[in-house]
């Protein structure tokens, strides 16, 4: 028991410094570049990718950042962003549907690659089922929701 | 415009922030890096109410034995995948813990460059589920279901895979 909290207690410490040392410099670069025009271009050039699976552009940074850099992170610009800017609950919806599928590109993906993993198959046909797995349940949660709405 | 910061916006209603001339480079410096500290202070707290519960209850999970029996009960699975039953050991403990807990029990397995690919589908589409379901919960979303779809799912991507790799092959 002593030693499971003991391990709480280190694992949490670790967590919680992970967290802050990723989570206060995306905030910050986030500010810092939100307004600049290379910022404003690269998101803009996201937000032409990710319209396929049906996100608008002011949901395409915070699904940036949680695919670079993982759901949590993600999912705390998403906080942020659903605070500022009202996302409806749809954008919420794919947003945390493709992001479930793929996120952290670059970290997991190479975790697994060191073992021996095949680079395509963790990286570029995961990104299509994402896509995949993203059109066909908002798809499906539109005729729910229309079924719903019509009764 | 921004409820985020509550404190001030009592102060300046509807008229937004006060008519600034031009705020020279290093004024607005100062402000976005101000409002990035607190932005990130804020998403930080918010994360770690939910990261750490999340966390505790997964040390409680692993210590109650519950990666050992999920895994048993996994096994059976594991075959759909083309994966030797062992294989549900990493998957699982992918599940509960994470990434770099599953890698680690993925050593202790004799896998192929095939079964490593079509596991490591799985993991990644599908890990540490309790603290990032917290997460997507608060954003919004059911984190339940979400776990759920995240499971379900990268079963079903990491079995399409084995399948078009053995067409391949």
């Amino acid at each position: 028991m002593a030693d499971l909290l003991r391990t709480f207690v280190t694992g949490s410490f670790g967590l919680l410094l992970r967290v802050f040392l990723i989570v206060v410099p995306i905030m910050v670069a986030l500010e810092l570049f939100e307004g600049t025009r290379p910022f404003r271009a690269v998101v803009r050039a996201w937000a032409r990718v990710v319209r396929h699976v049906g996100l608008d552009e002011r949901s395409a940074a915070p699904t940036l950042v949680g695919f670079l850099f993982g759901i949590a992170y993600g999912g705390g610009v998403i906080v942020r962003d659903v605070r500022r800017h009202d996302l409806s609950r749809r954008q919420v919806f794919i947003m945390s549907t493709f992001l479930s599928m793929v996120h952290a590109i670059a970290e997991d993906s190479l975790v697994f690659i060191a073992l021996g993993a095949s680079i395509f198959w963790v990286v570029v046909y995961r990104i299509a089922w994402a896509a995949l797995v993203t059109l066909a349940l908002t798809a499906v949660a539109g005729l729910l929701v229309g079924r719903l709405r019509g009764r | 415009m921004d409820s985020l910061h509550h404190t001030d916006a009592s102060d300046s209603p509807a008229a937004g922030p006060p008519a600034e001339a031009a705020p020279s480079l290093g004024a607005r410096f100062k402000r976005d890096l101000g409002m990035g500290l607190k932005a990130g202070l804020q998403t930080f707290w918010t994360l770690a109410r939910v990261m750490i519960p999340a966390y505790g209850a997964t040390l409680i999970l692993e210590r109650l034995g519950v990666i050992e029996w999920l895994a048993r009960a996994a096994r059976p699975l594991m075959s759909l995948l083309g994966l030797p039953g062992d294989a549900a050991v990493p998957l699982i403990v992918g599940y509960v813990l994470n990434i770099y807990a599953a890698v680690g029990s993925m050593q202790a397995l004799d896998l192929n460059s095939r079964q490593i690919t079509v596991l490591a589908i799985a993991i990644l589409i599908g890990h540490n589920l309790l603290v990032e379901g917290a997460v997507l919960h608060k954003a919004g979303a059911n984190g339940f279901a979400f776990s759920a779809l995240r499971v379900v799912a990268g079963l079903i991507a990491a079995a399409v895979a084995n399948l078009l790799m053995g067409l391949v092959s």
